[in-house]
């Protein structure tokens, strides 16, 4: 597909986005939407520079808070359009990734990933002492109610939402096109083998400064409308740890080699951490991201993509075919069941002084730690896997009957638990299936798989 | 600016140096010699910080004997983490990316995990030097940071002594040359590497029982550390001791200097100024070949 259509088919899917949020008329949706978006772009843009070049960077937050303060600043001296607000962030941001690019790149990889934590720190010792956007006390950034754009009038909210749509979309695109150009050949070049790279004449140096220069702006573009959103902007909200590391957590788990990754990733973790945050305490839900961070770059070095990948050169090598697909929407229901799983668990322990609560809490994390291991032993072809996602869907059919008769009087509760209901069984009917079954049972496929996913030792 | 105050400000600077070398010396271990770009190092220093803050709460035990205590599982701690990314990452070549996002991983967990345990409030130990003060003329020599300035100073030394004369330390320095010519002489570098390691976390416990004796500590404060830590190493020449203490003695009196002069608060921006400077303009370090 050419960059302009995908453009503006990622543009219309957009649009559709808003208009089914516009449906719901809350508010909140848009709230919830402009975090998950901003996510995106963040993680898009940690991606151009990481999972392209192999460059790591740790600074995402001070990128992202240049960005915030820039607005802050203008906002105090002269206030300007959202759209021109992104730019200027932008350009700040994308001027700092180049200084900074320009001055460890020409070392070692590792030391532009130490350079970038320190910045964090020595770019919040800045904010905090500089008076102006606030300093320690933080910054109010009043929001209007409501903005005018030709004949409609829509709710700022609602307006901060469409232009971070907007951004998110430019940023796919900005991605894919790299991905596909010779400046993403160069980048992957220089992510395999710097030196060999080197040696066939591509210009190193100067495409990893286009890589942080990109990177940065970017983060910086993310960052921009986020005073208004947020309306009370503060150096430790802005320089925050979520920042930091779901920008790296989000493409890590997702899948760092094509844009498709960090958009699942962030989508999915962000969806989740809404959730999470809301269920229970906000450091529980990022000790949740650093485990699952974790667990990825240890276990699933390619991400969710990476392993869906995998699975369909392996079980559909003539392309996906029904039985694969409904695999696969199984491992990533089990996936988001599996997380579910450990907040629900996580919330009822740490609420729980009666003993019920607590015996619930721990079954939830049976069943989460049950489903997340169906999620990684279904798509990497383990012959133990569909035993133990037959365990997870089992238990979980009498979980939601029990949850259904505790409490029939929310509709919603009904409805959510019956449909876990109905997505068990079908799991259960299709686990047991002849095609399926067949699928997991010849050892010879299971083990070409691991020895491919886990590569070859030196 | 009058003299005396100079002269305090770069005593003071000295001490907070000698601090400084045990923060750091992990780090050139590990960073240095074994090229494992361990970015949690000051999360294991806060960890270390938290025990001697419980066992000194619970039992009333001195920081630093504890530290010295908990250094066999420190050490354990350090061996177990260099399996796991040997097995996950350096084997298969991997440690450029996924080696630092395991490692930042590790860094975040820490923190949270003692944020959820502990909350962010400052904690504190008691010890009867805390509060005790040498002087020699006009020169303050606060014990909170003598002493550990100078049993951090003896920790150095033993680590070069064991470096640079038994076989193990030998090995240890070599393996960050040869790999091959190590294999040659019957040693297996990874397990020489797993020894590195785990000395290297061990000295975290010793630099995080000084951390919480010249000061109050919260879960949050390894991040500032990042920045000194590497600073310090890249510009000691990152294998190089020695270098890691003049380093260390400089960064110490330079952000002594700043915080005396200009106010505290503009204390961790040196380190990183210091480290970009470095970077551009000696990246070998000071003692570096």
């Amino acid at each position: 597909m050419r960059s302009i259509v995908f453009f503006f088919v990622a543009l219309a899917v957009g649009a559709a986005a808003f208009a089914a949020a516009l449906i719901f008329n809350n508010e909140y949706v848009f709230f919830a939407g402009y975090t998950v978006l901003h996510f995106v772009v963040l993680a898009t843009a940690w991606n151009i520079l990481g999972g392209y070049c192999g460059y790591v960077n740790f600074g995402s937050a001070a990128f992202f808070a240049l960005g915030a303060y820039s607005t802050v600043f203008l906002h105090k001296t002269y206030p300007l359009p959202i759209p021109l607000l992104i730019i200027v962030g932008g350009l700040v941001s994308g001027m700092v990734g180049l200084g900074t690019g320009y001055l460890t790149l020409r070392l070692r990889g590792a030391f532009f990933a130490i350079a970038t934590l320190a910045l964090a720190v020595v770019l919040q010792t800045l904010v905090v002492n500089w008076d102006y956007v606030g300093g320690a006390r933080g910054a109010y950034v009043i929001r209007p109610n409501s903005i005018a754009i030709g004949p409609w009038t829509i709710s700022y909210m609602q307006y901060l939402f469409a232009s971070m749509m907007v951004l998110a979309v430019i940023a796919l695109t900005t991605a894919r096109l790299i991905e596909r150009s010779r400046l993403g050949y160069g980048f992957a070049a220089i992510r395999d083998d710097e030196l060999a790279a080197e040696a066939c004449g591509v210009p190193t140096l100067r495409l990893k400064l286009i890589a942080t220069t990109l990177s940065g702006a970017f983060m910086g573009m993310a960052g921009a409308p986020f005073p208004y959103y947020i309306g009370y902007l503060q150096p430790s909200s802005a320089f925050g740890l979520e920042y930091a590391v779901n920008s790296i957590a989000m493409p890590m788990i997702g899948g760092t080699t094509s844009w498709v990754g960090p958009l699942v990733g962030a989508l999915l973790l962000a969806t989740l951490q809404q959730i999470a945050t809301v269920t229970i305490s906000s450091h529980l839900n990022l000790l949740i991201v650093g485990l699952l961070l974790v667990g990825f770059v240890i276990a699933a070095p390619n991400g969710i993509v990476g392993l869906v990948r995998e699975f369909l050169r392996v079980a559909a090598p003539s392309g996906p075919d029904k039985r694969s697909v409904a695999v696969i929407l199984l491992a990533i229901y089990a996936f988001l069941s599996g997380i579910f799983g450990i907040v629900l668990g996580l919330a009822a322990l740490m609420s729980g002084r009666s003993g019920l609560l607590l015996a619930v809490g721990i079954l939830a994390l049976v069943l989460a730690v049950l489903y997340l291991a169906s999620f990684y032993g279904l798509l990497t072809m383990q012959p133990w896997s569909p035993a133990v996602a037959l365990a997870a869907f089992g238990l979980s059919l009498p979980l939601a009957a029990a949850s259904i008769a505790m409490d029939h009087s929310s509709l919603r509760n009904t409805v959510l638990e019956g449909a876990t209901v109905v997505i068990a069984l079908f799991a259960v009917w299709m686990l047991r299936r002849q095609d399926v079954t067949a699928l997991y049972r010849s050892n010879a496929i299971a083990d070409l798989v691991i020895a491919r996913t886990q590569g070859a030792a030196p | 600016m009058s003299m005396d105050l100079l002269f305090n400000a770069v005593i003071a600077g000295l001490l907070l140096g000698g601090f400084y070398v045990a923060v750091t010396v992990g780090v050139s271990i590990s960073f240095g010699i074994l090229d494992i770009v361990n970015i949690a190092h000051p999360a294991f220093i806060i960890l270390g910080s938290y025990i001697a803050y419980i066992v000194n709460q619970r039992l009333g035990l001195d920081p630093i004997v504890t530290s010295i205590l908990v250094l066999p599982i420190f050490y354990a701690l350090g061996a177990l983490i260099y399996e796991v990314y040997y097995h996950s990452f350096e084997k298969r070549g991997q440690e450029a990316l996924r080696g630092l996002a395991f490692f930042f991983g590790l860094l975040f967990i820490t923190e949270v995990l003692l944020i959820l345990v502990f909350g962010v409030d400052y904690r504190y130990v008691q010890a009867p030097y805390i509060e005790k003060t040498l002087r020699l003329g006009f020169v303050d020599l606060p014990l909170r940071m003598l002493v550990p300035c100078v049993v951090s100073l003896l920790m150095l030394a033993a680590l070069q002594l064991f470096l640079s004369r038994t076989f193990t330390g030998r090995a240890i320095m070599a393996v960050s040359q040869d790999q091959l010519a190590l294999q040659l002489m019957a040693v297996n570098p990874i397990r020489i590497k797993r020894i590195a390691f785990g000395i290297s976390i061990a000295t975290a416990a010793m630099a995080g029982a000084f951390l919480i004796v010249i000061g109050p500590v919260e879960p949050s404060v390894g991040r500032e550390y990042i920045g000194r830590v590497f600073a310090i190493c890249v510009l000691g020449g990152l294998q190089s001791l020695p270098g890691t203490v003049i380093a260390a003695m400089l960064l110490g009196v330079i952000e002594n200097i700043t915080s005396t002069f200009y106010g505290p608060s503009w204390a961790p921006a040196v380190a990183f100024g210091f480290l970009l400077l470095t970077l551009a303009f000696r990246p070998a370090g000071l003692l570096g070949r």
